[in-house]
C-alpha cells in the first residue's frame, strides 16, 4: 500500500489532537509532554511564552526581557515583575541551616530573595482572560542582570508601568471564523518549540538535582567502610574507581566526566550495567575501522 | 439513508472502528477518543477487512502504521465520586396532569402526594454549594412532578442560591422543566430575571399532546399551555424556553412538530423515545423506533439545509450531537446521575437522578447525612459502561454511555439499533457540515 493509500485526514478536534503525523516519533503526542519548568524530551512547551507580550520577547526559564522591537527597544534587559496584577516573582524563603527556621533566602546576587514563577503558572491567568486585550506589565526601569523584588508601592523610580497586548495562544482561521486547535505561529514559529530539548544522558544526568528521573541515582558509590569507622569511596561521576577518594564536584576537574565527554561519547563514558553486569571497557572506534 | 439503511450500515462489527460511507468520502471512527478522519476508499476496504480479521493483531499493526495508536483514553478504572454540581429538586411530588407514561407515576412517584418545604430546598442549596471549588459553576434545577404546583419554594430556593452564590462567589444556572399549565406572566418574568433554562413537556400538536399528556380529569390541556407558555417565548432573552418531546408510537409526526414549535418561538425543540414507563404504555418496540429514525432523519435534513444557508434551526438532538462529535467527546456514562449530578425528593432524600426519586436502586444518601460516597462510588462502579452489555462490543459506547440508567434498569437496552442509526446519520451529517459551513463549528 503506497503513501497516499495509507493517508488519513483528522476531522474532529481530538482526531486532530491524537493524531500522530507521518514520520513524527510516539514521544510528539501531548500527553508525552513535560510543562513544567524543565524542557521536555519531545517539545518545550516553555517556548510558548515568550511571545506572549506584543512587542518583547522573554525568557523562557526567566522574568529577563531578552529582545524587543524598535518600539519597545528599551525595555531589552528589563526584567518583568507583573502583568495585569498577576506578580510574575514570588519571594524565597526557607531555612539556610538545618533545623533553622525560614527566613528570605538571600544573596549577594538576589538580595531582594526573588524567583521567578513558571510562566505557565504566573500567565496561564493572563492568557484566559486578557488574549486580545491591553493590559498593564511593570517593568524594572533599567536592564537588571540579576533578580530583583517589586517595590511595596507603585509607582515607584525603580520601576515602569507598560501597556502591552497579550497574543492569543492558538491561530485563528479566517476560514472556520475562530481558533484552530494549533499554536498561533506569532507565538512560537517552527522550531521553537523543540529548541533546547532535553538531552538526558549528554546533559540532564549531570544536570538535575532534582527529581527528574534523569537524576535519580546515587552520589556516593561503590563506599567500603574503613576500620576507622569511616568510609571510601567514588564519587558518582568519576572516571576511575581508584584512587577510592570522593573529589568534590566540579566540572571542569579532569578526575570527573565533564559535559564535553558526555556530549562526545556517552554511551562509552556511562558505562551502563547491562544484565547485572557492568558494560565491557568502551573501546572508541573510529568510523574507518568498522 | 432509510432507518432501515442505518440500521444495517451501524451494525456492531468491531468494538474500537466504525466505518461510513458519505457524499465527501469514507469516514473512520475510532471509539477510543471518538475520533474521526477521512480516508480513501483504499484504506477504508482495508480497515474493513481488518476490523472483520479474527487476528487482532492486524488490526492493531495497520492502527500503529495510521499514528492513531494513542493510549487510550478510557480504561476500566472507576473515577473517584466527582463533586456534586447539579441538584434537581423535586419540590412537588404532585401532578395536575396525568401523562400515560410517566416515571413519576403521576408526579407521585407512586407514594402520597407532597410539597418540598423550603427549609429542606435550603438545606439541598447549602449542600451544592459546599462541593462546589472557586471557579466552578453548579446547577440548581426544579422538577416535579409537577414543580410550579410548589412556586413559593421555587422561588424561595431560587432568590436563597443567588445569595449563597454572592457570598461564595461561584456562579449559579438554573433550570426548570414543567408541564406549562400553571405557568404566569410574573413567572416569566422570575425566569428571566433569574436566567432559567425553562423546558415545556409537550408531546406534539393539538390532539397529539392531548392523547398523551391530558389533565386528570381527561380535559385537554394543549391549548392552555400554549396561552400560557406564549408571554415567555415573547419575553425570553437570558432565560431559554424549549420544548421536549417525549415520542410514544402515538407522536410520531416529528417534522411537523417541530416546524410547530420553531414557528411558535421555542428556542430549542428536542425529541426523546419512551423506552420505559411504569405500566409499559406509550413504550417503543423496535418498529416503532424505525419510523421514529426516519422522522429524524427528515427533520435533520432540513436542519441540513437551513445550517447550509446560515440559518438557524432549533432541532436541539442533532445541533447537540454535532458539537460532541467535533469535540469528539468519549464518556463511559451516559449522563453525570449519581457522580456530578443527584436528585432531591420532597422528604429530602438524594438519587441518582430526578427519575430515582423514592427508588432504592438509585438512593444516594440524605440531606441530613450527606450525600453518600460509598454509595456513589458503587454505583460508579456498576453502570460503568465497560460494565454493561452488550455495550462492551459496540462502537457507539463512549458517544452513548450506554444509555439512561433508569431505562436501562427497568427495561434493559430495546433501542440500541435507533441509537446508532441515528448516532450514524450524525456522524455522516457532521461530515457534510464540516466540509461546507466549517464556521458552524467555530467558537
Amino acid at each position: 500500500m503506497s503513501d497516499d493509500e495509507l493517508r488519513i485526514h483528522p476531522l474532529n478536534l481530538t482526531a486532530q489532537i491524537d493524531h500522530r503525523a507521518a514520520g513524527n516519533p510516539p514521544s510528539t503526542l501531548p500527553e508525552s509532554a513535560i510543562s513544567n519548568a524543565y524542557p521536555g524530551l519531545e517539545f518545550d512547551i516553555r517556548n510558548i511564552w515568550r511571545r506572549l507580550l506584543v512587542g518583547i520577547e522573554l525568557h523562557e526559564a526567566d522574568n529577563y526581557v531578552v529582545d524587543a522591537d524598535a518600539d519597545h527597544e528599551r525595555l531589552k534587559g528589563r526584567r518583568l515583575l507583573a502583568v495585569a496584577g498577576h506578580d510574575v516573582i514570588g519571594d524565597l524563603v526557607g531555612p539556610t541551616r538545618p533545623g533553622a527556621d525560614p527566613g528570605p533566602l538571600t544573596s549577594a546576587v538576589n538580595p531582594d530573595g526573588v524567583m521567578m514563577l513558571e510562566w505557565s503558572n504566573s500567565l496561564a491567568d493572563v492568557l484566559a482572560d486578557h488574549a486580545g486585550e491591553t493590559v498593564t506589565c511593570l517593568f524594572t526601569s533599567g536592564p537588571a542582570p540579576n533578580p530583583v523584588g517589586k517595590p511595596a508601592k507603585v509607582p515607584d523610580p525603580s520601576v515602569e508601568e507598560v501597556e502591552l497586548e497579550v497574543r492569543s495562544l492558538f491561530a485563528h482561521s479566517e476560514a472556520a471564523g475562530g481558533p484552530l486547535p494549533v499554536i498561533a505561529e506569532e507565538m512560537a514559529g517552527p522550531g521553537d518549540l523543540t529548541r533546547g530539548l532535553c538531552s538526558p544522558w549528554q546533559n540532564d544526568y549531570r544536570e538535575c538535582a532534582c527529581y527528574y528521573w534523569a537524576a535519580s541515582r546515587p552520589d556516593y558509590v561503590n563506599v567500603e567502610l574503613t576500620g576507622l569507622g569511616t568510609s571510601t569511596g567514588n564519587h558518582w561521576f568519576a572516571k576511575d574507581r581508584e584512587p577510592r577518594e570522593y573529589v568534590l564536584d566540579n566540572r571542569t576537574d579532569s578526575r570527573l566526566v565533564s559535559y564535553d565527554d558526555l556530549f562526545r561519547d556517552w554511551q562509552g563514558r556511562l558505562r551502563f550495567i547491562v544484565g547485572g553486569d557492568d558494560a565491557p571497557e568502551h573501546v572508541e572506534t573510529e568510523p574507518g575501522d568498522r | 439513508m432509510t432507518a432501515r439503511e442505518l440500521f444495517e450500515a451501524s451494525g456492531p462489527v468491531h468494538p474500537d472502528v466504525h466505518l461510513l460511507r458519505t457524499e465527501d468520502g469514507p469516514r473512520v471512527l475510532l471509539a477510543d477518543g471518538s475520533r474521526l478522519f477521512g480516508v480513501g476508499q483504499a484504506l477504508h476496504d482495508r480497515l474493513d477487512a481488518a476490523r472483520r480479521d479474527p487476528d487482532p493483531r492486524v488490526l492493531d499493526a495497520l492502527l500503529a502504521d495510521l499514528g492513531v495508536d494513542a493510549p487510550r483514553q478510557i480504561d476500566d478504572t472507576t473515577p473517584d465520586p466527582p463533586p456534586v454540581r447539579a441538584l434537581s429538586l423535586a419540590v412537588a411530588q404532585k401532578c395536575n396532569l396525568g401523562c400515560t407514561y410517566c416515571y413519576a407515576q403521576q408526579g407521585d412517584f407512586g407514594g402520597p402526594a407532597k410539597n418540598m418545604p423550603a427549609a429542606t430546598a435550603f438545606t439541598a442549596v447549602d449542600t451544592l454549594f459546599r462541593q462546589a471549588a472557586p471557579g466552578e459553576r453548579v446547577n440548581l434545577a426544579f422538577l416535579g412532578g409537577e414543580p410550579m404546583m410548589n412556586r413559593p419554594v421555587v422561588r424561595a430556593a431560587t432568590e436563597y442560591a443567588e445569595v449563597v452564590s454572592g457570598r461564595t462567589g461561584v456562579p449559579v444556572t438554573f433550570s426548570i422543566t414543567t408541564n406549562g399549565t400553571l405557568l404566569t406572566p410574573e413567572d416569566g418574568e422570575f425566569f428571566e430575571d433569574h436566567a432559567f433554562a425553562v423546558t415545556i413537556s409537550l408531546d406534539g400538536v393539538g390532539a397529539r399532546h392531548d392523547l398523551l399528556r391530558p389533565h386528570r380529569d381527561g380535559l385537554s390541556s394543549y391549548q392552555r399551555i400554549m396561552d400560557r407558555v406564549a408571554p415567555l417565548l415573547v419575553a425570553q432573552r437570558r432565560m431559554q424556553v424549549s420544548a421536549r418531546v417525549t415520542v410514544t408510537p402515538l407522536n410520531l409526526d416529528l417534522p411537523r412538530t417541530l416546524d410547530e414549535f420553531t414557528a411558535a418561538g421555542f428556542h430549542g425543540v428536542g425529541f426523546s423515545p419512551m423506552l420505559s414507563s411504569p405500566n409499559g404504555r406509550g413504550e417503543m418496540a423496535l418498529a416503532d423506533l424505525e419510523v421514529m429514525l426516519d422522522q429524524m432523519t427528515a427533520c435533520g435534513e432540513e436542519f441540513v439545509r437551513r445550517v447550509l444557508a446560515g440559518r438557524r434551526y432549533p432541532f436541539t438532538n442533532l445541533a447537540t450531537a454535532l458539537r460532541e462529535i467535533h469535540r469528539g467527546t468519549h464518556r463511559p456514562y451516559p449522563c453525570g446521575a449519581g457522580a456530578g449530578y443527584l436528585g432531591v425528593s420532597a422528604d429530602g432524600d438524594l438519587a441518582a437522578c430526578h427519575r430515582f426519586v423514592g427508588d432504592e436502586d438509585g438512593a444516594m444518601g440524605d440531606l441530613a447525612g450527606g450525600v453518600d460516597d460509598v454509595k456513589r462510588a458503587r454505583w460508579l462502579t456498576d453502570r460503568h459502561v465497560h460494565r454493561q452489555e452488550p455495550c462492551n462490543g459496540c462502537w457507539a459506547r463512549y458517544l452513548c454511555g450506554g444509555g439512561c440508567h433508569h431505562e436501562v434498569i427497568n427495561r434493559g437496552r430495546p433501542a440500541c439499533e435507533y441509537i446508532r442509526g441515528w448516532l450514524h446519520h450524525c456522524l455522516t451529517v457532521y461530515s457534510r457540515v464540516l466540509a461546507a459551513r466549517p464556521d458552524y463549528f467555530a467558537g
